[in-house]
């Protein structure tokens, strides 16, 4: 065992639930689980298939580039070495940004077989989100009916950063009825990847990929959760839970605070709205990662207080660069009694995504 | 206090480095231009693999007041030690890390003493 895992004796009794894992598939596995002429397309594009920002996410050789390509690579690398028990895994972030709405609806089904047949079939102690296209909701409303009896499948993955229109809009109410009728909750993710398309002075106007990554993924956050409220999603869709990955929680309050003022004064702009918004914003769900580092930590506990002990669940983000270990988000949970931690490491994640536990 | 022997010195080449575990401990000795340096495998920021990580060098940057030029210097190559998380960038020599003054990296002392690499826990 590495030094790694022995030291971490504090958590190793506390049963953990990942919010965030990624798989790293490469184009030529998923493009096994794609029909033609998807699979032709996968095969022989020259440039790489599916279009990426170009940003050097590993600053020239300092970071390690860690990839997840096996089951094997779960359980080794995060069940064992982190100690978490449950992964819940997702399988690609790009299907939103895809130009060609086609392939996105193919490739949609496909990241979710291979999702199932290559690892959820492997581990029973994993779970998995099913990633979904939102270019045509009634496709992904298909999806999620076609996933309902996986009992794996425990959310839906929808990628924030560059769905248009933003995610409240009455177009998706059909994927979010299939999502509540077949009890997969919903978790949002932002990307750095695609902020160039959400964003476009991203590449016109920063220099360096630090600047990016510091804005896209709360800000495409922040519009989906702005997008949610006014269009009153949470009131149209009472059974379903909403899960915010990978932004932190450092823009929570801001948001809640905010739009309570905005609607006190606008609100017949939200009119099927019927309490605060900071009352809905603290029924969602919120991961930890990335981790804010406050100069003084207890500016971080401060926050975490604020956000709530029945919202915070914890988010590695394994394998990408950013990824926080669970002793990260752990180190500032010292003044919460047992059953605050234990919401906090694994109980808000089994309410937000229904896990049997 | 008790000295280890760690290797041979012949095993450790210039540019090298051996991790191996001492008292519970990962340690890891680099040999930097012949010199040694000693290290606990262990990151400041989330307690990665610190020891595992790339020698490079890094960009550090001056502004000249007088023609108001940023000028980037890409410098000080096989003296940065980068942990291999999340990049976190420290002098290799000193153990000192350059984005927060007051990190440093634990070290030991190490020796040659006849054939050998001793380090003192
Ligand atoms: S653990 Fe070393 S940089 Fe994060």
């Amino acid at each position: 065992m590495s030094q790694q895992a022995q030291k971490q004796e504090s958590i190793q009794d506390t049963t953990i639930v990942d919010t965030d894992v990624h798989l790293s598939v490469p184009a030529k596995e998923v493009a096994k689980y794609t029909d033609e002429p998807y699979r032709s397309h996968m095969a022989n594009t020259g440039y790489a298939p599916l279009p990426s920002s170009g940003w050097d996410r590993n600053l020239a050789g300092k970071i390690e580039h860690y990839t997840v390509q096996s089951p094997e690579d779960v359980q080794q690398r995060l069940c064992e070495e982190f100690q978490i028990d449950h992964p819940i895994l997702n399988a690609t972030s790009k299907l939103p940004r895809l130009p060609q709405s086609d392939l996105a609806v193919n490739l949609m089904s496909a990241y979710n077989d291979l999702l199932i047949d290559q690892y959820l079939d492997e581990y029973d102690h994993f779970y998995g989100l099913a990633s979904l296209a939102t270019q045509k909701p009634d496709k992904a409303a298909e999806e999620l009916d076609r996933l309902g009896d996986e009992d794996q499948i425990v959310g839906a993955y929808i990628a924030t950063t560059g769905p248009n229109p933003p995610l409240g809009d009455p177009e998706y109410d059909i994927l979010y009825q299939a999502a509540q009728d077949n009890d997969i909750h919903i978790a949002y993710h932002g990307s750095g990847g695609a902020f160039m398309f959400e964003f476009p002075r991203q590449n016109q106007s920063f220099e360096k990929f630090i600047e990016v990554h510091t804005m896209a993924h709360t800000w495409s956050q922040m519009m989906t959760l702005s997008s949610l409220l006014v269009h009153g999603v949470p009131e149209k869709f009472p059974d379903l839970n909403f899960t915010f990955l990978e932004a932190g929680i450092g823009w929570i309050p801001m948001m809640m605070f905010r739009l309570n003022k905005e609607y006190s004064i606008r609100r017949s702009e939200a009119p099927l709205l019927e309490k605060s918004p900071e009352e809905y914003i603290r029924e969602f769900y919120f991961a930890s990662q990335p981790i804010g580092e406050a100069n003084d930590p207890k500016h971080m506990k401060q926050l975490i207080d604020i956000v709530g002990v029945d919202s915070l669940t914890f988010a590695s983000d394994y394998p990408h660069w950013d990824f926080d270990h669970p002793d990260a988000l752990e180190q500032y949970l010292s003044t919460f009694n047992e059953e605050g931690r234990q919401k906090i490491m694994y109980k808000n994640a089994a309410d937000a995504f229904a896990l049997d536990l | 206090m008790t000295d280890h022997i760690v290797a041979p010195a012949d095993e450790l080449e210039e540019g090298g480095r051996i991790i191996t575990e001492l008292n519970g401990r990962e340690i890891c000795v680099f040999n930097i231009d012949g010199e040694y340096y000693a290290y606990n495998n262990w990151c400041a920021h989330q307690a990665g693999p610190i020891c595992e990580g790339n020698i490079t060098g890094t960009t550090e940057a001056s502004f000249d007041p007088e023609s108001l030029e940023v000028s980037l210097d890409y410098c000080r190559e096989g003296e940065i030690l980068n942990c291999p998380w999340h990049g976190w960038e420290y002098e290799v020599k000193s153990g000192k890390c350059l984005s927060r003054q007051k990190v440093q990296l634990p070290s030991y002392a190490v020796r040659v003493e006849g054939e050998d690499i001793i380090v003192t826990l």
